[in-house]
């Protein structure tokens, strides 16, 4: 089971009538929501179960009626449609709910259609491209917590993104103008920050980001941000970490 | 061992095509064997600058559809023994290039043992630029001393570094060289154009030639005759300089500082 994993949701919100005739039925919004993992290596519903049971026990509330995503990509061939139903009823029997699906694979769509379950393969994507070293190699234990900072030691090209999830980005070159860098803790650039920096993608109002040489076109902690259409001449070329206090976004020199 | 350069950009019109040309003549006349292919299908400019379009009769797509061997499609160069030209289609659009299609041709290329392959690759960083640099052992990324032409290299930077065969094989990708065009030290000086070091901090790469602004460069795709064999020009030393490091040799930049006037002109404001 992996870390909340974010994703982009449409918010539906209902008004009485009543209350506000004037306005709209509804709402429609996009957010984000935290959604847990469950990157299955076998369709055994037996073994699912008892696995899923055994972790919950260590923290019976939190996983009370979540919602969780099925990761297909552990399996070794394309499952079955009655062999995810019943990985799916396995979960419900754990406590959790089943919302969706992933993976790289082809066939998942037909999963899909049969079992009326929405693919979220976005995420996958976007795993692949990000951290594809990490994923064989480091198991999650626990959540976020304690996961190494992903290293990137090459220039951050116009039109690139790097985006370290669940942990600190630590990027020892230039991120050049055009370019995107998103870490859910810090971003740490050891080099000229041209493009654009993102630190706490994920709301976490602590994150901060670090830069050697300032020159950015926009930072932003945990939603709140800036852009820079001139640099300040105190901050312009030099090393600069940008925090929140409250809703306000400062900045300052490092070291003087 | 085939050596294949791709002549890329992002930005149209900073030199691609009149560097293509250089080059390649520039290492035909160091007796290396050269074919140097016209990736922008649909336009065609590579034959012109090289002087041979009325000799075009097959073209690339003509050799990828297998309507004519590659034998019968490269034109020999008549100036320099070891050179050939493969000229792009301007009767098809790009989508007549296959990545399938592009392979065999620079193998066949590699089997009829030429040293160097030199791809002129169409602007942008659509399908034609995509295959032009995908098969590419190295870069020369043409750029112009400006914001819009730095920031448009930048962007090609990043998928030679990503969405290149040697990229996707992970084992040391591509090799990436910047040679700026249209350079003039004049305007440097005035603060009006970016200098070489500032072209070179942005983009963090080596500097494989700086070719000074010269009226001799439109003169020559004019007449036909790749700047380079214009010996008396400058815009030809700064090429062939380039085309020496290409092959390994250290040599000092020339043309970056602007010219000292001589006595009289300052004497008399000349």
């Amino acid at each position: 089971m992996h870390g909340g994993n974010s994703f982009s949701t449409i918010l539906i919100t209902m008004n009485k009538p009543a209350d506000a005739p004037r306005e709209s039925a509804l709402d429609i919004r996009f957010g984000q929501v935290g959604l847990v993992q469950v990157r299955i290596r076998t369709t055994d519903p037996g073994a699912i179960l008892d696995e899923l049971s055994g972790r919950i026990a260590t923290a019976p509330r939190f996983f009370e009626r979540t919602a969780v995503c099925l990761d297909l990509s552990g399996l070794e061939r394309s499952p079955a449609v009655d062999e995810i139903r019943g990985v799916i009823e396995a979960v419900k029997r754990a406590g959790m709910m089943s919302i969706g699906l992933t993976t790289g694979s082809l066939g998942v769509e037909e999963l899909s259609g049969a079992l009326q379950i929405p693919v979220l393969s976005h995420f996958r994507a976007q795993r692949n491209e990000t951290v594809p070293v990490l994923q064989p190699v480091v198991p999650q234990p626990q959540e976020a917590a304690g996961l190494p900072a992903l290293m990137h030691t090459q220039t951050v090209r116009s039109g690139q993104r790097v985006y370290a999830r669940n942990r600190d980005l630590v990027v020892t070159a230039v991120v050049s103008a055009g370019a995107e860098v998103m870490a859910d803790g810090c971003v740490h650039i050891y080099g000229a920050l041209r493009g654009r920096a993102m630190a706490g993608a994920r709301e976490d109002t602590t994150a901060r980001v670090f830069c050697q040489e300032f020159h950015a076109e926009l930072v932003s902690i945990a939603g709140v941000f800036r852009v820079f259409e001139t640099i300040p001449p105190d901050l312009a070329g030099k090393p600069v970490q940008a925090w929140l206090e409250g809703d306000k976004l400062l900045f300052g020199r490092i070291g003087g | 061992m085939t050596e294949i350069i791709v002549v890329t950009s992002g930005k149209g019109g900073v030199g691609k095509t009149t560097t293509s040309a250089s080059l390649s003549c520039g290492l035909a006349r160091r007796g290396k064997k050269v074919a140097v292919i016209d990736f922008d299908i649909g336009l065609r400019n590579l034959d012109l600058i090289m002087g041979c379009e009325r000799r075009v009769v097959y073209d690339f797509v003509n050799v990828i559809q297998g309507d004519c061997t590659l034998k019968q499609a490269l034109i020999k160069d008549k100036r320099l023994e070891t050179l050939y030209v493969l000229a792009a289609s301007q009767t098809r659009d790009k989508d007549a290039l296959s990545s399938d299609g592009v392979r065999r041709v620079l193998d066949e290329l590699a089997a009829e043992g030429f040293d160097y392959v030199i791809c002129d690759s169409p602007a942008g960083i659509e399908k034609g630029a995509h295959l032009a640099m995908y098969f590419a052992d190295r870069a020369v990324v043409v750029v112009n001393p400006e914001v819009s032409s730095v920031r448009d290299s930048d962007r090609i930077l990043g998928l030679l570094a990503s969405k290149t065969h040697r990229a996707e094989l992970g084992n040391g990708g591509v090799k990436e060289h910047l040679l700026l065009t249209r350079y003039s030290p004049r305007r440097v000086a005035t603060g009006e154009m970016m200098s070489v070091t500032d072209v070179k901090d942005i983009l963090g790469l080596d500097v494989i030639g700086v070719v000074p602004e010269s009226a001799d460069v439109l003169s020559a795709s004019n007449s036909g005759v790749p700047v380079i064999l214009n010996e008396s020009s400058d815009a030809s030393r700064a090429y062939d300089d380039a085309v020496g490091r290409l092959l390994g040799e250290t040599l000092p930049l020339r043309f970056i500082d602007e010219p000292k006037k001589g006595f009289f002109a300052r004497m008399f404001g000349g």
